[in-house]
């Protein structure tokens, strides 16, 4: 534990603590109780993500998750966000490489509701799915892609990231939004064996957090999910594992209508799970998280060569995570300026341990992070979900920010040290086609490129 | 059909259990010796405290000819004070596990920090600091002078940011501040020196302008001794008046292409004037726009995402751009633009218009159903406890009120004039909120393609602007 350190004072609201449970068709379910406001979160995360399609089946599993909110055998087509949100609740769904999540937050009375509705799609989605849904919702996705990656600059930065720093034919070669071409080529045969497959109660955890009496929700739960068979023809994820370095730096250089110079490097770094993942996130946070990381200090206060830069860490279980750095540079500044002086602050952090001033400030930041992310019913739903989908343990979510705060000075410098190198990048540059300055003003905030966050695909009311 | 087969055991739907009630908090209002204004919230488990501080500062305040002035100055407050550097104040508020945000908008200048409750002391201290004692100093002024024209680049190039500029350019007066961006143009900005930043500070920021909102978990807190210790050292007496001249508007109906060679989306932008939350009919437009495009199961996006697929989502949601106090000298009332938007792609540009302007004649001949605004009412009121979980959200909607002139028990108010507001109210006020003959209509997208189909759509005379 390091000394003086900050927030070690504060802790989640009053202690959060968690049960698990498991019925007899191989559904777990995690309850935690939390009786300060009337309200709960319901999540259910699938064992089922993008890592699993196939060459030419790239965005099933998004698509798919789209279709789970056009109706099943007992409610009616939009009937799940009419009665989810008729009754005071939000909802949504999320896809990402290695999990597929749905989520209700409803007020608290409404909580049997909510139950029903996830069984009566976990049962019964195929009594509905039809082929008008399904082309209504490849269209929908397609606009999504559109919306979100290709009319927005830099919005496909993201999935050439990933197409780059791993291989052809890898689980991860490809994001969870999927190509227009393999959108199109998906039939009603794929959808349904993909639920087969994969929408199983024992391929799947439900959390229920908030202001419930746990004993009532174990039985609606049984009530609702017990009698939906399980499937025991669930095939193992595809093999993700790399060397731990990829040996030689990967480029990409991208002339295209960008409003300015960037710079994006994803690293190698270690699997989620792991003692040097946590260190990794520590060194890329005194690296390139908030406004007095050292990579905002030198790029953007001193140097002003850039904007903005960050570093940020896209945690995976089943391949190697990704350091992802985003500079965007500042008016005519070449992008080999700014790559000495990242290599050179990426170096020294590998050369010498931070300060102790350095590794307080970047935890502080990351234990507020799960501050907040855990001070949520939802947000507690969907860590414990994840934890239990991902490693088998839903507790691991109470104690995720003191492994953060128990990492040294020195495992930060090693982790820089064996990771943040040169030959171990994908880097992509960035040249506009034409140059800044002949355009004219602009309002509001500024243009970003798709985050490496773990929700990669979204669907939802488009709020 | 074997796909069909399901094995599982069905129940009927459940009802609802009892609800617990749950009411938007009620802040406490205080003053300090210095003048501040102080609205203080407990919220019991909620151990990062969120702080609102609303600085009183309209960007009508700006002077002329410089706009992004107060965006500026308030992103300058945290870029070094008497006692730190930007960088050891940055550091300093990171160790504490502290957020701040600045920012300016219309309606006003704000300094939003959130914090573990913890370390709310040290945070309002440095908060303090920031506010009395900022240093503006050249270099870090002309650093944030450089990066502004370089976001104003970036911005531009988003269709969203792009549509909303070309909407307020075409709804207002160029007189009026509303029509220009918020955080100024890159002529203007240029123009931004530390010294005008330093006047302008000087002749507006003071606490007898300003509110600070304050809410989380406070037990074992001495709130007052906090303050006192920290805002409560900021001084200075008030400043002068702003001018509120009467903005204007043109909602004419017409359609403005901001050509954009090849992009495979059409952002839309459809947009009027409306009424600020002051009018009575609030509740009524907020309800009927929620039944227009609230949601995906709104009429909108039944048809244009549900049906046709045209788009990953459109919405329909009123922005308040001017809210001055009722019983003020104000010249002109308040003021809200409404909006539709939403993205299609480009060969789907014309359909979606004609589409959702069919939504909106079969809106105002046939009404809103009684369903509907039922399914309108249980979701905005229903929604409630989960949309003020966290303190910040809670902060946020107080400070909203406080720079809208409104009381402190507005929110709390309006969930009992929704649930009381009719069917026929509601439709009547979207209607008049978005009339088929007179809207707005802006789309950034490919002019080559998508002209022809607009033009043929009789919504308005078209232009193609650039840029």
């Amino acid at each position: 534990m390091p000394v003086d350190h900050t927030g070690t004072q504060y802790s989640v609201s009053s202690h959060p603590t968690a049960t698990e449970h498991r019925l007899a068709n191989g559904l777990r379910l995690v309850l935690s109780e939390d009786h300060l406001t009337p309200v709960v979160a319901v999540c259910l995360w699938y064992d089922v993500g993008s890592r699993y399609e196939t060459t030419g089946h790239t965005g099933l599993a998004h698509l798919f998750e789209h279709l789970m909110f056009q109706g099943s055998a007992q409610v009616s087509g939009n009937g799940h966000f009419e009665l989810v949100q008729g009754a005071g609740g939000s909802l949504n769904g999320t896809t990402s490489f290695e999990r597929t999540n749905y989520f209700e937050t409803m007020p608290a009375h409404q909580l049997e509701l909510a139950l029903w509705l996830e069984a009566d799609r976990m049962g019964s989605l195929l009594a509905a799915l039809d082929q008008e849904s399904l082309d209504n919702q490849r269209d929908v996705v397609k606009n999504e892609r559109r919306q979100r990656y290709d009319n927005v600059p830099y919005g496909t930065a993201f999935e050439r990231m990933m197409a780059l720093a791993y291989p052809e034919g890898h689980p991860y070669h490809h994001t969870p939004i999927g190509s227009m071409a393999d959108l199109d080529a998906v039939t009603l045969d794929d959808a349904r064996a993909f639920f087969r497959a994969n929408y199983a109660p024992n391929n799947a955890v439900l959390a229920i957090v908030g202001d419930i009496d746990p004993e009532q929700a174990r039985q609606w739960t049984e009530k609702y999910f017990g009698s939906i068979p399980r499937y025991d023809g669930k095939v193992p994820p595809p093999d993700g594992s790399l060397p731990d370095i990829i040996g030689t730096e990967l480029r990409l250089e991208i002339e295209e209508e960008v409003p300015a110079r960037a710079l994006m490097a994803g690293y190698r770094m270690p699997p989620d799970g792991t003692r040097e993942c946590d260190a990794a996130d520590v060194a890329l946070t005194v690296l390139g998280q908030g406004e007095s990381s050292r990579l905002y200090n030198r790029l953007v206060r001193r140097d002003q060569t850039a904007t903005s830069a960050d570093f940020g860490l896209l945690r995976l279980v089943g391949a190697p995570s990704l350091g992802w750095l985003n500079v965007k540079a500042s008016g005519g500044t070449e992008l080999a300026q700014i790559e000495a002086a990242v290599d050179e602050e990426l170096a020294r952090l590998g050369a010498e341990a931070p300060s102790a001033a350095e590794l307080d400030r970047a935890q502080a930041l990351l234990e507020r992070e799960w501050l907040d992310r855990l001070g949520t019913v939802a947000g507690r739903a969907d860590e414990l979900c994840r934890y239990a989908v991902l490693f088998g343990d839903p507790q691991l979510a109470f104690t995720a920010a003191d492994r953060l705060l128990s990492i040294s000075a020195e495992e930060v410098r090693a982790v820089a040290a064996a990771r943040l190198r040169p030959d171990n990048r994908a880097v992509l540059a960035y040249e506009p086609v034409t140059l800044p300055g002949q355009e004219a003003g602009q309002d509001g905030a500024a243009g970003q490129a798709a985050p490496p966050g773990r929700d990669e695909s979204q669907d939802g009311a488009g709020q | 059909m074997t796909d069909a087969a399901v094995t599982m055991e069905f129940h009927p739907q459940p009802g609802a259990g009892t609800p617990r009630p749950w009411s938007f908090p009620t802040p406490e209002r205080s003053t300090l010796a210095s003048g501040l204004t102080v609205l203080r919230c407990h919220r019991p488990g909620q151990q990062v405290v969120a702080v609102e501080i609303s600085l009183g500062i309209p960007l009508d305040a700006e002077p002329e000819g410089l706009d992004g002035i107060a965006s500026l100055m308030a992103n300058g407050l945290s870029q070094g004070t008497a006692g730190y550097s930007a960088e050891e104040f940055a550091a300093e508020l990171e160790r504490s596990g502290a957020t701040l945000h600045t920012w300016a908008d219309y309606l006003g200048v704000r300094v939003s920090l959130e914090v573990p409750v913890s370390r709310l002391r040290k945070a309002l201290g440095l908060v303090a600091e920031a506010l009395r004692s900022p240093t503006f100093a050249d270099s870090e002024i002309d650093r944030l002078v450089r990066n502004r024209i370089d976001g104003i680049r970036l911005e531009l190039a988003n269709p969203g940011r792009r549509a909303a500029k070309q909407l307020a350019h075409e709804l207002f007066p160029a007189a009026a501040r509303l029509s220009r961006p918020r955080r100024g143009t890159e002529e203007t900005v240029a123009r931004i020196d530390a010294a005008g930043v330093r006047a302008f500070y000087q002749a507006r920021v003071r606490p007898a302008n300003a509110t600070a909102v304050i809410v989380g978990d406070l037990t074992g807190v001495d709130l007052d001794a906090v303050l006192a210790g920290t805002l409560g050292s900021w001084t200075g007496g008030p400043a002068g008046p702003v001018p509120d001249p009467p903005p204007g508007a043109d909602d004419t109906g017409r359609v403005v292409i901001v050509d954009r060679p090849g992009a495979v989306q059409t952002q839309l932008l459809i947009g009027r004037i409306g009424p600020d939350r002051h009018d009575p009919v609030w509740p009524a437009l907020q309800l009927g726009i929620y039944c227009l495009g609230g949601t995906l199961t709104s009429r909108l996006d039944r048809v244009l995402r549900e049906e046709k697929g045209y788009t990953y989502g459109v919405q329909a949601f009123p922005q308040v751009m001017r809210s001055p106090a009722p019983d003020g000298a104000a010249a002109a009332p308040g003021a809200s633009v409404l909006v539709i938007s939403g993205s299609v792609d480009t060969a789907s540009t014309g359909p979606a218009l004609a589409d959702t302007w069919s939504v909106l004649r079969t809106l105002a001949a046939g009404g809103l159903t009684d369903p509907e605004r039922d399914q309108a009412v249980q979701n905005l009121v229903g929604v409630a406890p989960l949309r003020y979980e966290r303190a910040s959200s809670v902060a946020d909607t107080l400070a909203d009120q406080v720079e809208e002139h409104l009381p402190d028990d507005y929110q709390a108010q309006l969930y009992a004039r929704l649930a009381s507001t009719s069917t026929e109210a509601a439709t009547a006020a979207a209607v008049a909120a978005f009339p088929a003959s007179s809207l707005v209509t802006i789309l950034v997208g490919d002019a080559a393609q998508i002209r022809e189909p607009v033009q043929a759509l009789g919504i308005g005379a078209v232009t193609v602007t650039t840029g």
